[in-house]
């Protein structure tokens, strides 16, 4: 473990050394503890992430920064009950960020994009396995995701990263509904019994 | 309904994670994490190993005017985050969420709605640390305390709602009483423990109360008494 993602790190420094350091996990401590300079640092850290995720989901770039500032409002007011013990910074932003996302999608709607390249659209998540960082959390899930049928790894991926619901993965899909309720719920538990063993 | 198999429950948490759930499921999830620690652990699971995922959304650099804006907003009226409250120690599962916003829009509503010849000494807005819906609304004054339920006024099943004040500053919540099932308590005096400043939280417990004095389930519901 590097000594500065600790969950005993933070006692023992101050929070300008804490803003110092590019940690999010001691970013977001030190944020708990009241600190603006670390609230800017972490925007300065993770704004291009979080905003590229929220666009993802909701496509429209107002809305996508009405969530952004949502999150770090949410950050500022939550960061006490950050438990860094608990795991990465990176992945509780990244929970935060698609829940406003997602939130928002389902307040104000969105267009589906057709997948169609010729249409001006991304083409349906090309080479995702490649796409996903080589870091060492990743690759238990580089593997996993391989592992499953086409069909399934499709559906985690719309639905994680476009933030799509079973309706829009089938109307993306061009597949019944209940194909593709059956295939998210597959997918799922073929990744965890992949994931724990 | 939560199963109880594991591998209904984790598909669950793992549709629950990745936002297919349709917003009632969603909603039964939310309520269930507070008590349910299988659920709380799948859903950990989930959001853990999914994470890398995001990383297929290529970051943007967000519109200049954005941190701006969240500066001006930690600058207006919004309430700034106070060293460790101990419902944070006391509850296990770490809210993802919180609506202070939310809770201040309720207040108002609250205050917007309320007779002026009725007005209370003081209000309390207590909203689920996760949900940004104003839950239950307290008024105090010299008739006592009122603690009604706005929505979400239902325990899980063979538990009850416990509420506690803890003093401005003060680390020892004081208990008010067990919440009946009908969502309302009164109390017919002010303990001095409910004043300017206080918080109103509400854990789920036991039948009949917390049997230590102190909250043993996790706090659902909070909030801070304003004087009017």
């Amino acid at each position: 473990m590097r000594p500065e993602n600790g969950p005993l790190a933070a006692l023992f420094m101050d929070d300008n050394q804490a803003t110092a350091l590019s940690s999010s996990a001691i970013l977001i401590a030190a944020v708990g503890r009241g600190s603006r300079s670390a609230l800017k640092r972490l925007y300065e850290l993770e704004s291009r992430r979080l905003y590229g995720i929220a666009l993802r989901i909701v496509r429209r770039p107002e809305i996508a920064a009405d969530v952004l500032q949502d999150v770090f409002i949410q950050v500022w007011q939550n960061a006490r009950t950050f438990s860094a013990e608990r795991g990465a910074g990176s992945a509780w932003l990244t929970g935060i960020v698609r829940f406003r996302a997602l939130d928002a999608v389902r307040k104000l709607g969105r267009e589906i994009p057709s997948g169609d390249p010729s249409l001006g659209d991304e083409a349906v998540e090309p080479n995702v396995i490649e796409q996903i960082d080589a870091k060492a959390e990743a690759v238990a899930l580089r593997r996993c995701l391989a592992s499953l049928d086409e069909n399934q790894r499709r559906c985690v991926v719309l639905a994680f990263v476009d933030g799509f619901s079973h309706a829009e993965i089938a109307q993306r899909l061009s597949a019944p509904l209940g194909s593709v309720k059956s295939w998210v719920r597959r997918g799922l538990l073929a990744l965890r019994s992949c994931l724990q063993s | 309904m939560i199963p109880e198999t594991p591998d209904e429950l984790d598909a669950l948490a793992g549709e629950y994670v990745l936002g297919v759930l349709e917003p009632h499921d969603a909603q039964e999830i939310e309520a269930a994490l507070a008590t349910n620690a299988e659920l709380r652990r799948a859903v950990a699971f989930w959001a853990e190993h999914l994470h890398p995922l995001s990383a297929l959304a290529s970051p943007v650099e967000p519109p200049a005017g954005v941190w701006g804006g969240i500066v001006a907003r930690l600058d207006g009226p919004a309430r700034n985050p106070s060293s460790s409250r101990w419902w944070n120690r006391a509850t296990p599962w770490r809210w993802s969420t919180a609506g202070f916003a939310a809770a201040a829009a309720g207040l108002a509503l609250y205050i917007t709605l309320t007779p002026m010849s009725s007005a209370p000494s003081f209000v309390a807005v207590l909203h689920a640390p996760q949900q940004d819906q104003a839950s239950w609304v307290a008024t105090a004054g010299r008739a006592g305390l009122l603690v009604r339920a706005v929505a979400g006024g239902t325990p899980p099943s063979d538990r009850v709602f416990e509420l506690w004040a803890i003093a401005p500053g003060g680390a020892q919540p004081q208990s008010l009483g067990v919440i009946p099932p009908d969502g309302v308590l009164r109390l017919g005096g002010l303990p001095d423990v409910v004043r300017d400043g206080a918080t109103l939280a509400i854990s789920v417990e036991p039948p009949g109360g917390s049997p230590t004095k102190q909250p043993t389930g996790p706090v659902v519901f909070v909030g801070a008494l304003k004087a009017m």
